[in-house]
């Protein structure tokens, strides 16, 4: 069995990609559909205020504030709103979010098997693994195979649960809190997390393992 | 049956690419950008959205529906065996581009024009964007990043079923789009969460979606999808809208 080379095409096949999709927003602009800084716009957007730099702030409070934590699982949304981070948590692809707690007895993955859904605000914009059918179709069958490819080994008395999106609620995972982060600030704590820990598939490290 | 509806669970596709990008070339920015400005200025939003945009005041000559159900109708519809040779962007390429000819803003032949000239220089750096600024439309598309496009409705609809009560999942015949993942027909689940307020779904599915209805979480014990393929100590939970759901004899 080889691995689906998916991600390697052919230089000529890029370069016809790059100038269809250029000949495309030009002329989408040419004809007033768009403007010429359209695009820039949305990804600026997306760099500097809705990335996963927001998930991380989330989990780390969750983490050190029991309270937030609380009220971070029973209503997300309203959870976020009010924290300091950019206006729009509750934008495009963020309008109903639900977020599932770690724990030792539990361990959440965020699955898409139709698509890709992910939580825009929070979390950002989905990495390729995620969006991956190879991925789509073996998580949703085989998710403990999934996580030791990935480097998660997890206790076999640990329930897997899976979340899949076929609707109209966007998930993210609260990991659990590593060792050894007892006394560490919200923005080192912040520090440590990442998308792959949001989504389930990976743990945070302990700062000591590092 | 059709393999992009029914994905989960193919046995023997080898590894992961653990590819933790968002975009793995430049180019795939600019599709995902276009996509968003169409979600964003898409005429839905000017009768049928909360918040109320007022899309007709926007100075676009973009007149057409375009939601999340156009792009994925796009790549559902796609020969299966080819859905699988292109990589997720160049999907989106394909089936924006095709949107833009059938409604009649271009046209395929302006289009492989101005792509053949790009080629045929081969630097793109020499060829920039135009220079054509419009802040209203960028307002309107950042507008809609911030605030939006809640499918929740607040109409009274009666629930067909409750926390903890067994349900089947309807086997319904495939269509260009849905949101049922096929390999979910016929299993038995229970539901775990009845979502206080119904969805819609923006584009209507000859599948049943279409109107505001009431969705659930439903639990599904991996024996139950999968028999002894399961993993052991696994459940999968999936949103699951009511249509597509019917009381369990068992």
């Amino acid at each position: 069995m080889t691995k689906y080379d998916g991600f390697n095409y052919d230089r000529d096949r890029e370069i016809y990609s790059a100038a269809r999709v250029r000949a495309l927003e030009s002329l989408l602009i040419e004809k007033g559909i768009i403007s010429g800084e359209t695009v820039d716009k949305v990804l600026n957007y997306f760099e500097t205020e809705m990335g996963p730099f927001n998930g991380a702030k989330i989990v780390a409070k969750a983490w050190t504030d029991p309270k937030f934590k609380a009220q971070l699982l029973k209503d997300c949304n309203a959870a976020v709103s009010n924290i300091g981070l950019p206006v729009g948590m509750s934008g495009a692809e963020g309008e109903h979010m639900k977020v599932v707690e770690n724990t030792a007895e539990v361990h959440n993955i965020v699955i898409c098997t139709l698509c890709s859904c992910y939580p825009w605000p929070t979390l950002g914009l989905p990495p390729y693994w995620f969006k991956d059918p190879t991925f789509r179709a073996r998580a949703a069958r085989e998710p403990r195979a999934v996580l030791t490819e990935f480097g998660v080994d997890l206790p076999a008395e640990t329930t897997i649960s899976l979340w899949d999106s076929s609707a109209q609620i966007r998930w993210f995972v609260l990991p659990k809190r590593p060792e050894g982060t007892e006394g560490m600030s919200e923005e080192e704590l912040a520090a440590l997390v990442t998308p792959e820990a949001m989504m389930g598939v990976a743990l945070v490290p302990s700062p000591s393992a590092a | 049956m059709k393999i992009q509806h029914n994905l989960a669970g193919i046995e023997n596709l080898g590894e992961i690419d653990f590819q933790k990008r968002v975009f793995v070339v430049p180019w795939e920015e600019r599709i995902f950008g276009i996509h968003v400005a169409m979600m964003a200025l898409s005429n839905h939003l000017d009768k049928d959205s909360v918040p109320d945009y007022s899309i007709s005041s926007v100075p676009t000559t973009f007149d057409s529906f375009w939601s999340w159900g156009h792009l994925r109708m796009g790549a559902e519809g796609i020969n299966p065996f080819d859905y699988f040779k292109f990589r997720y962007y160049e999907k989106w390429l394909g089936g924006i581009s095709g949107f833009f000819i059938e409604e009649g803003y271009i046209t395929e032949e302006e289009l492989d024009a101005k792509t053949a000239l790009y080629l045929e220089d081969g630097n793109l750096d020499n060829a920039p964007l135009p220079d054509k600024s419009e802040p209203a439309i960028d307002a309107q598309v950042i507008k809609y990043l911030r605030e939006g496009d809640s499918p929740q409705r607040d109409v009274k609809v009666r629930p067909k079923f409750s926390v903890g009560d067994k349900i089947r999942v309807k086997s319904i015949t495939p269509t260009d789009h849905t949101r049922l993942p096929s390999n979910l027909q016929g299993k038995v689940g229970t539901i775990d969460v009845a979502y206080p307020a119904p969805y819609t779904y923006f584009f209507p599915t000859t599948d049943g979606l279409g109107k505001p209805m009431p969705v659930y979480n439903v639990k599904f014990e991996a024996t139950e999808l999968w028999g002894e393929l399961a993993e052991p100590n696994n459940v999968y939970y999936n949103d699951l809208f009511e249509t597509y759901l019917e009381k369990a004899k068992r």
